[in-house]
């Protein structure tokens, strides 16, 4: 017995109720791809955001130093370890850095905040949110150097301007005062207030020498990898390549920015909440569609099973039927989707005037451009979820078909 | 039981329920129906001729008594078994016709023997051949909406035979077509009831049909009035 085609028949018979069923459906995909997708761009845009601001997707760290960051927590070989991690296929940069408390100072004002420290040359600036920020002046040139970029907020809470002096003070390894002095090459505005007023990049081995580290100490080496979610996996090579290394711990941008983390997990819940309220109902919505046409089709399916259908063979026939709405209505689903999708990745809603520009979140700035990315794996779930609910959507009505007493539909054999 | 019976009713009844009175359809009934028999069964509306047609073919149980298709007790058959039994025993040709509206005339004659999981082309072959022989193999590809009512019937016809059943039960078989339609579809069944053999149960008022049947079975408030063998 050919399901298929009496399946596909009886879906041509009703176009309407086809055409319709088959739109919830692709609603259902095109809410999916939204939701997701949102979900996968803003996610990644401030995992990578929060990357770039000093921890990288994972961080070779000294050992306690996240728990405790302090200066006196650092490790040597930090460049060999760094050159290590760039040996890893999917890294595309790591960078020994030193980041602490410090007090800046100029003139008679002062202000608490951190330091970076940094190799002007090595360091991308694809991989350094403050060298993309730089709105006056320029990067320092030499790790050795005196150089010093700052926040515009920090500059103006100072009173000074490129060119001008900064004394930097930190407490050395062995808990000392130390105090350096820098000259300010350049001003960074990134939009994130904590930032702008707070943090002063300098050069990585004039610290080293201010700290009393060796030449190649660093309280971490931040790992960027071309995917974030590449990073459990990135951490677990490392741990294997640094095995052995009691004074430093592997820790992924989880752990390093659990606020973060912890953020993106709860909204990613949420997300996935909504999603499956909206594909409940339209599961639902199916489903009373599928329930009518068995329902308007009872003297039909009584008959075949007069004739000898056995009630599984009408129950595998709606679910045929199912099958090929699902089919349709993911097939119409991508077609509707694709534009929306191809304009919300390239252009996308701009929120800033509700969020406003510095909008930040879990400690990172977030993008106010409601944009869409989909993972490979997203796309896939969406659309096997999409269909798999339009099969189960089927179920009951199928069950009910299988049901029918022929007897009781035909009033006269 | 006798094994040569095609059906055999045994002390049937069969009672529904109508809101909170019980109403006999059929009322301690015995019949037997023996191969090749061209009987009708007779009766005003109510007497229990359509309740014994469902019976018989094993879409119906009765309240108390046995019913028997080919030996079978159908009260000891499952429900997936049942529809076995109809698929390959039973042909029904109904009042309303009862095609398959989304399937050709073709298809629809061709229903059972596909649920058989017949080869396609043994399917095709004794599909055409039925066809032919109800005047209907220049109408395959037509569906349902698109035949009158006398055809849709022939095609009904084609269907309940071309599986080769060992009975047909047929309820009012003429009741929806004209007197020139009616006449040319008891022709096709009295021909395959004396050429092939077919066995012909029908419940109907019809003159014509009571007329051409060998036997009638006259039926009263769900018991058995009559039951005349023609000579």
């Amino acid at each position: 017995m050919n399901l298929n085609s009496m399946a596909l028949r009886t879906l041509a018979r009703n176009r309407r109720r086809t055409l319709i069923t088959s739109f919830s459906v692709a609603f259902g995909i095109f809410l999916a791809v939204t939701f997701t997708g949102s979900g996968d761009y803003s996610y990644t845009n401030m995992i990578d955001t929060g990357a770039v601001m000093g921890f990288g997707h994972v961080s070779i760290e000294a050992a306690g130093y996240n728990d405790k960051p302090s200066l006196s927590r650092w490790f040597t070989e930090a460049d060999r370890i760094g050159s290590k991690a760039e040996g890893l296929a999917p890294v595309t940069g790591a960078y020994p850095r030193i980041i602490g408390q410090a007090m800046f100072a100029a003139g008679a004002k002062s202000s608490g905040g951190m330091f970076m420290a940094i190799d002007p040359v090595h360091e991308k600036a694809e991989h350094n949110f403050f060298l993309r920020s730089i709105v006056a002046g320029r990067i320092f040139e030499k790790a050795e150097g005196r150089g010093a970029l700052i926040g515009v907020e920090l500059a103006k809470k100072l009173n000074v301007r490129p060119g001008k002096k900064l004394i930097i003070t930190v407490t050395d390894k062995d808990g000392q005062l130390a105090s350096e002095l820098l000259r300010i090459s350049g001003l960074f505005e990134t939009g994130d207030h904590a930032a702008d007023s707070g943090i002063v990049l300098v050069p990585l081995n004039r610290m080293r020498q201010t700290l009393i580290y060796d030449d190649n100490g660093a309280t971490l080496v931040a790992v960027y990898v071309n995917d974030q979610r590449k990073a459990g996996r990135i951490k677990s090579q490392l741990e294997g390549k640094l095995s052995g290394s009691n004074d430093i711990e592997v820790l992924t941008w989880h752990e390093t920015q659990s606020d973060l983390s912890g953020l993106i997990a709860v909204d990613r819940l949420f997300n996935y909440l909504l999603q499956l309220l909206v594909g409940l109902v339209i599961a639902a919505g199916i489903t009373n569609t599928m329930l009518m046409s068995v329902l308007e089709r009872t003297r039909e399916f009584g008959i075949m099973m007069a004739l000898g259908m056995a009630p599984r063979q009408v129950v595998r026939l709606v679910l045929v039927e199912s099958f090929w709405l699902g089919c349709l209505g993911v097939a119409i689903g991508i077609v509707i989707s694709i534009p929306w999708f191809y304009y919300m990745s390239e252009t996308g809603i701009d929120l800033s005037r509700h969020v406003g520009e510095d909008y930040s979140a879990g400690g990172v700035l977030v993008d106010p451009v409601m944009k869409l990315r989909l993972f490979k794996e997203s796309a896939v779930a969406i659309l096997a979820t999409v269909f798999f609910l339009t099969l189960a959507a089927g179920v009951y009505p199928a069950i009910r078909a299988g049901k029918i007493m022929p007897v009781d539909t035909i009033k006269e054999i | 039981m006798h094994h040569n019976l095609i059906a055999q009713l045994s002390g049937v009844s069969r009672v529904y329920l109508q809101g909170n009175i019980e109403v006999k359809a059929v009322d301690n009934l015995d019949l037997d129906i023996l191969p090749g028999e061209f009987s009708a069964l007779c009766g005003p509306s109510g007497s229990g001729k359509t309740t014994i047609l469902n019976m018989i073919g094993a879409l119906d149980m009765p309240t108390s008594g046995k019913v028997y298709l080919e030996g079978r007790d159908l009260s000891e058959i499952g429900r997936g078994e049942l529809s076995r039994l109809r698929r390959d025993r039973v042909g029904f040709v109904f009042q309303a016709y009862n095609l398959v509206p989304v399937l050709t005339a073709y298809e629809n004659a061709e229903f059972v023997l596909a649920l058989q999981d017949i080869p396609s082309a043994e399917r095709k072959a004794r599909v055409m051949a039925v066809l032919e022989e109800v005047g209907m193999a220049d109408y395959v590809n037509r569906r349902p909406d698109e035949l009158s009512g006398g055809q849709q019937q022939r095609i009904a016809i084609a269907r309940a035979v071309v599986s080769e059943p060992a009975i047909i039960l047929a309820d009012e078989p003429t009741a929806n077509v004209d007197s020139e339609a009616a006449d040319t579809i008891l022709d096709l069944m009295e021909h395959l009831n004396t050429e092939k053999g077919v066995t012909f149960l029908f419940s109907t008022h019809d003159q014509r049909v009571m007329s051409r049947a060998r036997r009638l079975v006259n039926l009263r408030d769900g018991k058995l009035e009559a039951d005349e063998i023609k000579v």
